[in-house]
């Protein structure tokens, strides 16, 4: 992928499996997003190709990747900021009864959702009024109610406090655990380790390492990107 | 040969002065992301100055440029900058370009109360050197339009410089990419933005100058007209590239003279003699269709200061009620005058109906509402085809409407098709373009057109003589041609459509609207396809277009093919709809009282305060009639920059307090409902009736906030007691306060465990 002469992507090859969160760090501009961009559409690589269960899906557009079954989230919150906490969710059920054969009742399946994520208390709040953390939860909310075979989270804990973060991991792994891949971009290191059995490393647009949580903690090129030669103690 | 080089040369010295213009556009556009569409208005205003200059008090033809072009215009653009577009930020898309309408508006309207207001003088420009002209290829190119083509040259070296080899013009790009890291680095992008202000208006003045002559003797509109001619060149450059701005501006100027040459200047053709005019209208069009897909966007910016409030159905039901009632209480106190000017305001607020379902609501623009309201009359008149279509008709029949909405949808669907995987502005451009194209190519076709199709006689009746008559209807054994009667079947029209729109709004279809709206990359990613969904809503608002503008037309019963359809009547509706609230129903209604209020009855009431009271006609006519003639309309759009929630919203916040005081609610309605009964007997006369309802609406809100001690927080939050952010500072703080504030914020109460995920 490239902007201009810059080459954002270069040689990057990811695999998220099913029921698995795989974790994607690295430093800021290591081009995370730009990734997530082209794996949703909104991007248009100038070479490479996206893979959905096996199927080539480069060529369609962001919404048909979604009906196939790519959610996201967004590191600069997306949300639709005329709705409450709860439309956002529902509206997400509502277009998909759009294009899903099998229908379902938005409104009972937001709340589930908002349940699950610990929102009830907002559900009724514009989206605009909520903290951040909050706001990254109902994005993920509506991701959640394509139920998605792929879930994109980007930096999906930025703005939530410490037991915030933990309950979310949990949250995780509970998500994996009904079949859905997750592909997490976080810079909460600790996270990240907690809950990934994989993880890739990225900087400047290529993969510097990749491996289990173990297995990264101690690569040299992994340090080097995130402290300096330098610095490195 | 020689003709078609000859005619080269001509275009391409018309394409300079059109590259000067829409390069002018574009350094605003890329510096402050505003689409200038006031550019015209200062091209005029420019060219009005070097005339008043130059040939109305003889200065030299230097010394009138340099005053014109070096001095006026920037000094207009940065004023424009400081004081009105420099309040846009944090505005939507619809915000920045209504603006920039109104300020077109006010330029213009100060133009015609500066130089025309008195009298149809004409003032003739001439162009430099005269009539000293080269012949080339036998063709004679004037000194005027050499100078355009240098100027041209001059101006693209010169911004190229500017933009790439100095500190102020990498400033200026970077004002656009991030405004807070250039402060942050310091850079001064207020700097960068005047000057980017002050180049395009000095631009602008500079096509405004050379365009001029071709005009013969200057019109306001007309020149704004041939200013707006160079947009196209601007869009084919994407509103961004110099070069492909210019290469626009040559293809805009050959594609003129060409057709003038191959119609020998219009008269070859009849039915095609006002293509010349349409000619960058269908440019635009092209360039909409070349350009590259936009990639999509999420919110333009993080937050914007609009915001709409979304009534209950039972809400709308009850205002849809109270205003029926309303509208029956006060028509039979009117008189028959009265009752007119209300009934179009009426009429107006119906076409501005469609505008809140596609801009209020989905947040894409239509600048051509009026264009559908003629293409809703010629479909409604070509169902009742007869010897002479609907004036012999008694009714205007629902038949003829259904097909007439129809009609409207479609064309409205074929019009959004080459700017759907644009952005709104486009779309906007995309609209305003049909608009002109209709208005020169059937609008002002007097004749009908006759045709065969599959060996049939075909005959389509255009504005046949130069108007249309519209019958009002006759529908389940009621006439509906008295005035009264028409008042109010379009009032419960008005009602049914706003109550249907809030009920839409509050679907599954509009919750996915307003998503699209406020961030179309996230609905992608949900799996929706969002160009036809915002294809849908755009046909739909065209089909509630085409009703409204049927019923404004049978509400003016003849409607000529003079006015209204230029362009500028839709750009006013759009501007005082967005002013009045572009997200509510009721927004819709207030605009169109506004404009009734504005162009019919203040005029009046002033006229007749001049005439009763003669020593003070100058400042009820001289002074406020003209200012609220030329200029009211507009000053109020210029106002939205501060309030983009437009006045609908601002009179719910002020009425808020009557929530929280029902009794008193009450005894007021009642109260005014009495008043109303002795107006209608006669006991009251209507003036102290107005002025008792107009007092008692500002007086009775603030009364009850007095006396129940309410206060608003927040710009728009209204609380009762004590002001939270003095306690501690006023009294203690207690356990209790605490809770109130978890409560306030949304936190869960102490001692209460989080939910688990």
């Amino acid at each position: 992928m490239k902007f201009g002469g810059a080459a954002a992507l270069s040689d990057v090859n990811v695999t998220a499996e099913a029921g698995a969160i795989t974790g994607l760090i690295g430093p800021n501009g290591a081009g995370k997003t730009t990734l997530f961009n082209c794996i949703t559409g909104l991007l248009q690589p100038t070479s490479g190709v996206v893979f959905l269960e096996g199927k080539e899906v480069s060529s369609l557009p962001p919404y048909k990747r979604a009906r196939g079954g790519v959610a996201r989230t967004f590191q600069r919150l997306e949300l639709f900021t005329s709705l409450t906490v709860r439309d956002n969710i529902r509206v997400a059920g509502e277009i998909r009864n759009r294009w899903s054969r099998t229908r379902v009742d938005p409104r009972a399946e937001a709340d589930i959702v908002i349940e699950m994520l610990g929102l009830t208390r907002l559900a009724d709040r514009d989206v605009s009024e909520i903290p951040t953390g909050m706001a990254r939860r109902v994005e993920m909310g509506r991701a959640l109610m394509t139920r998605p075979k792929i879930l994109l989270l980007d930096e999906p804990a930025s703005g939530q406090d410490e037991q915030e973060t933990e309950e979310f991991g949990d949250l995780l792994l509970n998500l994996c655990g009904d079949g859905t891949a997750i592909l997490l971009v976080e810079h909460d290191v600790s996270l990240v380790m907690k809950v990934c059995s994989f993880i890739q490393v990225l900087d400047f647009g290529r993969v510097i390492a990749s491996g289990t949580p173990g297995e990264i903690q101690s690569n040299p090129a992994v340090l080097e990107a995130y402290l300096g030669e330098d610095n490195r103690a | 040969m020689q003709d078609f080089l000859a005619y080269t040369v001509l275009g391409l010295c018309l394409g300079s002065v059109y590259a000067i213009a829409a390069t002018g556009l574009v350094v605003t556009y890329s510096t402050s992301g505003i689409f200038n569409v006031a550019h015209g208005g200062v091209a005029t205003m420019s060219a009005l100055v070097y005339w008043q200059l130059r040939f109305g008090w003889h200065v030299s033809t230097p010394l009138a440029l340099f005053l014109t072009i070096v001095v006026f215009a920037p000094l207009l653009g940065i004023f424009l900058e400081v004081f009105i577009m420099r309040g846009l930020r944090d505005t939507s898309e619809v915000t920045r370009l209504v603006v920039p309408v109104a300020v077109l508006l006010a330029i213009n309207g100060a133009s015609t109360w500066i130089w025309f207001r008195n009298s149809n003088r004409a003032l003739v420009p001439k162009k430099f050197f005269g009539e000293s002209h080269i012949n080339v290829l036998g063709q004679a190119v004037y000194y005027h339009q050499l100078i355009g083509v240098a100027l041209a040259i001059l101006i693209a070296g010169a911004l190229y410089v500017l933009l790439y080899r100095t500190r102020l013009g990498v400033t200026m790009r970077a004002t656009v990419d991030d405004r807070s890291l250039l402060m942050l680095n310091g850079g001064r992008p207020d700097v960068a933005s005047m000057a980017s202000w002050a180049i395009g208006a000095s631009l602008a003045g500079l096509a405004g100058v050379l365009l001029s002559p071709q005009l013969g003797a200057l019109q306001v509109f007309a020149l704004t007209l041939l200013v707006f001619d160079a947009y196209p060149a601007a869009v084919a450059g994407r509103l961004r590239s110099v070069p492909l701005t210019y290469a626009g501006a040559m293809v805009l100027g050959l594609s003129k003279l060409y057709f003038d040459w191959i119609s020998d200047a219009g008269q070859r053709w009849l039915l095609l003699r006002n293509l010349r005019n349409a000619i960058p209208a269908v440019l635009l069009f092209v360039a909409l269709l070349l350009l590259p897909q936009d990639r999509l966007r999420g919110s333009v910016v993080a937050r914007t200061r609009e915001r709409f409030k979304v009534p209950t159905l039972r809400q709308a039901l009850l205002w849809g009620v109270v205003l029926v009632a309303v509208v029956a209480m006060l028509q039979s106190l009117m008189s028959g005058s009265a009752v007119i000017s209300l009934a179009n305001a009426i009429s107006l607020s119906l076409l501005a109906l469609s505008l809140v379902l596609l801009t209020g609501y989905a947040g894409e623009i239509n600048l051509a509402v009026f264009t559908f309201a003629g293409v809703a009359v010629i479909a409604a008149w070509q169902f009742d085809v007869g010897p002479n279509g609907l004036a012999t008709k008694q009714s205007l029949s629902v038949m003829a409407i259904l097909l007439s909405m129809c009609v409207c949808a479609l064309v409205g669907g074929l019009i959004a098709l080459p700017a759907l995987r644009l952005r709104g502005l486009y779309l906007g451009l995309a609209t305003f373009a049909f608009g002109i194209i209709v208005y020169q190519l059937v609008i002002l076709q007097t004749a009908p057109l006759h045709f065969s199709l599959f060996g049939r006689h075909i005959t389509i009746n255009l504005f046949t003589n130069g108007s249309f008559t519209v019958p009002r209807p006759y529908w389940f054994g009621i006439s509906f041609g008295g005035q009264r009667a028409f008042l109010m079947l379009m009032t419960v029209m008005f009602a049914i459509i706003g109550i249907g729109l809030i009920a839409l709004r509050r679907s599954a279809y509009g919750r996915m609207i307003v998503a699209m709206k406020d961030s179309p990359a996230a609905c992608a990613t949900l799996g929706l396809n969002i160009k036809r969904l915002k294809l849908g809503v755009f046909m739909l608002s065209s089909a509630v277009a085409g009703l409204g503008g049927l019923m404004w037309a049978a509400q003016r019963r003849t409607l000529p093919n003079n006015a209204d359809f230029d362009g500028f009547a839709s750009l006013t509706l759009f501007m005082i709809a967005v002013v009045g609230g572009i997200g509510y129903v009721s927004g819709a209604l207030i605009a169109g009282i506004f404009l009734s209020l504005l162009s019919v009855v203040l005029p009046n009431i002033l006229n007749k305060l001049g005439a009763d009271y003669p020593s003070l006609h100058w400042l009820f006519v001289t002074v406020i009639g003209n200012f609220t003639h030329y200029v009211g309309p507009a000053m109020i759009g210029i106002g939205l920059g501060k309030n983009p929630s437009g006045i609908a919203q601002q009179i719910m916040d002020g009425f808020r307090p009557l929530r929280k005081a029902p009794a008193a609610t009450a005894v007021w309605v009642l109260a005014l409902a009495g008043l109303w009964m002795l107006t209608w007997r006669g006991v009251v006369s209507n003036w102290n009736f107005a002025l008792i309802c107009v007092a008692s609406v500002f007086l009775v809100p603030r009364f009850i906030m007095a006396a129940f001690e309410l206060r608003f927080v927040d710009e728009n939050r209204l609380v009762s007691g004590e002001d939270l952010d003095l306690i501690g500072l006023e009294r203690p703080f207690r356990e209790s306060d605490r809770q109130t504030l978890d409560t306030a914020l949304g936190l869960p109460p102490m001692g209460v465990p989080r939910a688990a995920p």
